[in-house]
């Protein structure tokens, strides 16, 4: 099975893409309305420059090659809620195209293109008499991300959306419901011929609509028929998908180039753009970059962001293992102190220095680390550290079998973690009693 | 361009045509693309762009602001509580 | 100065020529002059339909910056000028609303589209009329109306405000029987504004007394002609040569792939910006709205457009439909560029490329009936090079035919070169003798 996805966010902006009219929640239907999201004879579009900003920032975070020039087309479609009959939407040269993105940090999807394009107003229906529109929908940004068919089940297509929503959200600042302002048009085959299901809203309805084409598309393969190539939608309240159309009755957009707004230079502009990487990205990106576990990652990203930069500073200098020694064990361990009295991270560094060029041993590294953090003075911390470091050795001179335990299964470390804990009352931290006794095993492996 | 593509097109701009406009659309329409052939003995080029002046870089800052009260706007429309009123959708 | 014109004479005047759809309400006798503007450009005060059935009805709640900018200079808007349907003809008689009549011969054409405004700059005194010109509504009709016209640069007046024809191709600009009046009120309009990002990107337009030295005649150009014209050029040539001006006579083998590209971009971009008259928001609204949408949009649409409309519509569709738009489409933005590389080749050794407006003098309604939409498309060949080029180009009166007609000539400058245009016409009013026409009511 294959599946992929095209999917519309609501960029952030205050105001529309091609007018002035707020973004805010309206007071009232067509309230936030002006000529031009209205497509009132004579009026003009004048496109958002944050809109730009933002299609870029995505594109970057997407991993795709940034346009050197973009711009805009339009494309022709009849509907109540489309104020000028035509969308304006990018065809040739979007802003990026051909992205790479990292699904749990393993499975790579593929991204076709990604690019930014007005949403329609709102229709509702009344009876079957006539419709109702309102319009202050209607210019809306939107950047459209579509990816290749590289999803391979519903629950997949979920995780992914999952991911990427909280990504975005860290780049661009998406505030409120990020999962439920999604909107989804989902593409889905079981077999050869695929089917289209428009516009489904937030990622839970997502995994229904694919589940129920695959349950669908199955039963049709298995009985000899043949899937038929169509537009379906999704009908929330049975959770059944419902055929629109056929394929030889799409809609001809008959793309055209938009001339009222001209091309855009970005190469320098998104050269000048640096976005910030998601909690989720540094911590896949370290896991990888430095080959630690992902776990390990994840420790120092979720303890600060700092820690994880000094981590990678670390790792530079001195090579990942010393950081993985000193950085994810005794800096890791007394960050939280450091960060309440207010000290700064980089103070670490001399003494990490100085045991990599063999001046110091890995016990007065530890305790100059901590000296550094904490603030103590040497001395009062070489006898505690010292009762602490001497409880230790002694505690597992007596069990050799934790330290080989260990080799095989870190969890073998709480025995002697607990043992610690009990004989000293309280007076070390957990954090720091951990980081001790696994330096110490660590040594004897 | 044969009737069913006359057809195709007119269903695709939403023209309804009666049997003697489409006649007479169809015979029009291929007098005029038979001159248009011409179009294919003209000699092409790569670096056009979308007018006939370089625009570039038109941008508007993200300010946003109401310039013409709504009321007026909707005023000649045809509408219901503040909705403009449309044809059934299905 | 005060206007010396009342609503009487006003309305008589209209009765007999019909270059106005729409009119102001009372004279301002204390407006420094007085103005008219092609109904394709919106305008707060007066209904504006843009020639078309399906806009009757439609008030702007604000004026196009052209007409704001004429106000503010302290003109007075006399009357919103009949046309072709959104512009689509050459002689306005594709109008939905009301045919202006020439005022040399009320039996022929003004031309088109902007032909109510050449006929209300021929008509009235001290007047000026606003234009479009998309593939050559101002040349043409100045041409048929013995008055001077002029098509400024793509992008040098703000299209805001007005009506959409072919926006890569929509031009604003100037009819009337003075000379000075194209450099006068085009200072008035042009300039950046920012509400239509293609004026903004405009270098400022040149003052300086800028005289034309030598003219590029394409032996393209000089094809095709009437008697009358052919005869009447020549003459003119010659008072150029007189003038000091040299005349060579050129190559310039793009121009006859500038007609075909020309429709094909103009109308792919019309049919999309027609596709808004759907019967909803504005212009004629009431329909059966029980019908499903794709049949109330299709019905209200076969209604109200006109004929040439929908012949465009169904053209520009095709062209630009998955299948035929590179053919078609694409291959036209191309010989855009070929057509604009032809004229920088000609003017980088010329100040103007210059061939008569139209090829012949302003038709009898009665024959204009006759032609088919081809030949009439086939009529605007020597004033779409220029306007697919968005390079500025003006008619001047050069001569009159045999049955009594104005016939123009048609000066085509580089782009944002409208000084040397401007200089040109002031220095060709001194030579030549114009004949306003005889207004009876």
């Amino acid at each position: 099975m294959k599946i992929g996805l095209e999917i519309h966010v609501q960029l952030p902006t205050k105001s529309k893409m091609f007018c002035s009219c707020p973004t805010t929640d309206a007071p009232a239907p067509n309230t936030h309305v002006c000529p031009t999201c209205l497509g009132m004879p004579g009026s003009r579009p004048v496109l958002n420059r944050k809109v730009l900003e933002y299609g870029i920032m995505l594109a970057k975070m997407l991993g795709c090659k940034v346009a050197d020039t973009t711009w805009f087309s339009r494309k022709t479609y009849f509907y109540p809620d489309m104020s000028k009959s035509v969308q304006i939407t990018q065809y040739d040269n979007p802003v990026g195209e051909g992205g790479v993105y990292y699904l749990g940090g393993k499975k790579p999807i593929r991204i076709t293109r990604i690019h930014i394009e007005e949403d329609p107003g709102k229709t509702k229906r009344v009876g079957d008499q006539s419709s109702l529109v309102d319009y202050n929908r209607s210019g809306i940004p939107l950047a459209e991300i579509v990816t290749e068919p590289d999803l391979s089940t519903p629950a997949e297509a979920r995780e992914f959306l999952g991911q990427l929503i909280s990504d975005i959200r860290h780049v661009i600042d998406l505030p409120g419901d990020g999962e439920r302002s999604i909107r989804c048009d989902c593409n889905i085959s079981v077999g050869k011929e695929r089917c289209e299901v428009k516009n489904v809203t937030g990622l839970k309805n997502v995994e229904r609509a694919l589940t129920y084409e695959l349950v669908r598309q199955t039963k049709v393969l298995k009985a000899g028929g043949k899937v038929e190539r169509e537009t379906r939608r999704f009908d929330e309240e049975r959770g059944v998908t419902i055929s629109v159309r056929k394929k030889e009755f799409e809609a001809d957009y008959g793309y055209i180039d938009e001339p009222d707004l001209g091309m855009y230079n970005i190469k320098e502009l998104a050269e000048s753009i640096k976005i910030k990487e998601s909690p989720l990205q540094m911590t896949l990106r370290l896991a990888r970059d430095y080959e630690i576990d992902q776990k390990m990652a994840k420790q120092l990203v979720t303890t600060s962001v700092s820690l994880a930069e000094v981590f990678e500073t670390v790792a530079k200098q001195y090579g990942t293992p010393n950081a993985v020694k000193w950085v994810a064990g005794p800096v890791s361990a007394n960050w939280k102190h450091m960060e309440a009295r207010g000290g700064t991270p980089e103070d670490v560094l001399p003494a990490i220095a100085r045991f990599a060029s063999g001046e110091i041993t890995d016990t007065e590294c530890a305790m100059e680390i901590k000296c550094a953090m904490t603030g103590e003075s040497m001395e009062s911390l070489g006898n505690a550290t010292g009762d602490l470091e001497n409880i230790i050795s002694g505690y597992l001179d007596e069990n050799p079998g934790i330290v080989s335990d260990y080799a095989k299964n870190d969890k073998a470390a709480n025995k002697a973690i607990g043992y610690v804990m009990k004989q000293t009352g309280g007076k070390y931290s957990s954090a720091e009693v951990v980081e001790a006794v696994k330096r110490i095993i660590e040594s004897r492996l | 361009m044969d009737r069913e593509t006359v057809e195709r097109v007119a269903r695709a701009a939403h023209i309804k045509l009666t049997e003697a406009e489409l006649e007479a659309y169809s015979r029009d329409l291929n007098e005029i693309l038979s001159y248009f052939e011409l179009l294919d003995e003209a000699p092409g080029c790569d670096d056009y762009g979308v007018n006939p002046i370089d625009v570039c870089d038109v941008l508007r800052d993200d300010e946003p602001r109401m310039e013409i009260d709504p009321d007026l706007l909707l005023k000649d429309m045809n509408t219901y509580e503040g909705y403009v009123r449309g044809p059934r959708l299905s | 100065m005060s206007i010396d014109m009342t609503m009487e004479r006003m309305r008589a005047i209209n009765d007999r020529y019909l270059m106005f759809h729409a009119m102001a309400e009372s004279v301002d006798t204390d407006a420094g002059f007085t103005f008219s503007a092609k109904d394709n450009l919106t305008s707060k005060d007066m209904e504006t339909c843009a020639g078309s059935k399906i806009l009757i009805g439609y008030k702007p709640v604000f004026d196009a910056t052209s007409i704001a900018r004429m106000r503010e200079e302290g003109g007075f808007l006399m009357g919103k000028t009949n046309m072709d349907e959104f512009g689509f003809g050459t002689f306005s008689t594709n109008s939905g609303l009301e045919v202006p009549r020439n005022p040399h011969d009320v039996e022929r054409a003004c031309g088109g589209s902007s032909g109510g405004s050449a006929c209300a700059a021929a008509v009235f005194e001290d007047h000026v009329s606003l234009g479009v010109s998309t593939g050559g509504s101002i040349c043409c009709p100045a041409s048929f109306c013995g008055v001077y016209g002029m098509a400024p640069t793509y992008g040098r007046v703000s299209r805001y405000g007005l009506i959409d024809y072919g926006n890569s191709l929509d031009k604003i600009g100037i009819l009337s029987a003075k000379a000075g009046d194209l450099r006068r009120y085009i200072n008035v309009m042009a300039g950046k504004d920012p509400k239509d990002p293609t004026s903004c990107v405009q270098p400022e337009l040149k003052n300086e007394e800028r005289s034309m030295k030598s003219v590029a005649v394409p032996k393209e150009g000089i094809e095709g002609l009437s008697k009358d014209v052919e005869s009447a050029f020549n003459n003119a040539l010659e008072d150029l040569k007189r003038m000091g001006i040299d005349v060579e006579y050129v190559d310039m083998p793009s121009l006859r792939f500038a007609m075909p590209a020309y429709y094909v971009l103009a109308t792919s971009e019309a049919s999309t910006n027609l596709a808004r008259y759907v019967g909803m928001r504005y212009g004629q609204q009431e329909g059966d709205l029980s019908l499903k949408f794709d049949d109330y949009f299709s019905s209200f649409r076969s209604e109200y457009f006109g004929d040439e409309a929908k012949r465009r519509i169904l053209l520009g569709t095709y062209t630009r439909m998955a299948g035929f738009r590179d053919r078609y489409y694409a291959k036209a933005l191309q010989v855009r560029k070929v057509v604009i590389d032809d004229y920088k080749r000609i003017l980088a050794d010329h100040d103007a490329v210059l061939a008569p407006t139209m090829p012949f003098t302003a038709p009898r309604f009665d024959d204009i009936s006759k032609m088919s939409a081809l030949d009439s498309y086939k009529a605007d060949y020597l004033t779409i090079p220029a306007n697919i080029a968005g390079t500025p180009h003006m008619s001047v009166p050069c001569g009159y035919g045999s049955d009594g007609m104005p016939i123009g000539m048609q000066f085509v400058a580089d782009h944002w070169d409208e000084n040397v245009l401007f200089t040109m016409a002031e220095d060709w009013e001194k030579e030549f003798d114009l004949r306003r026409p005889e207004v009876t009511i």
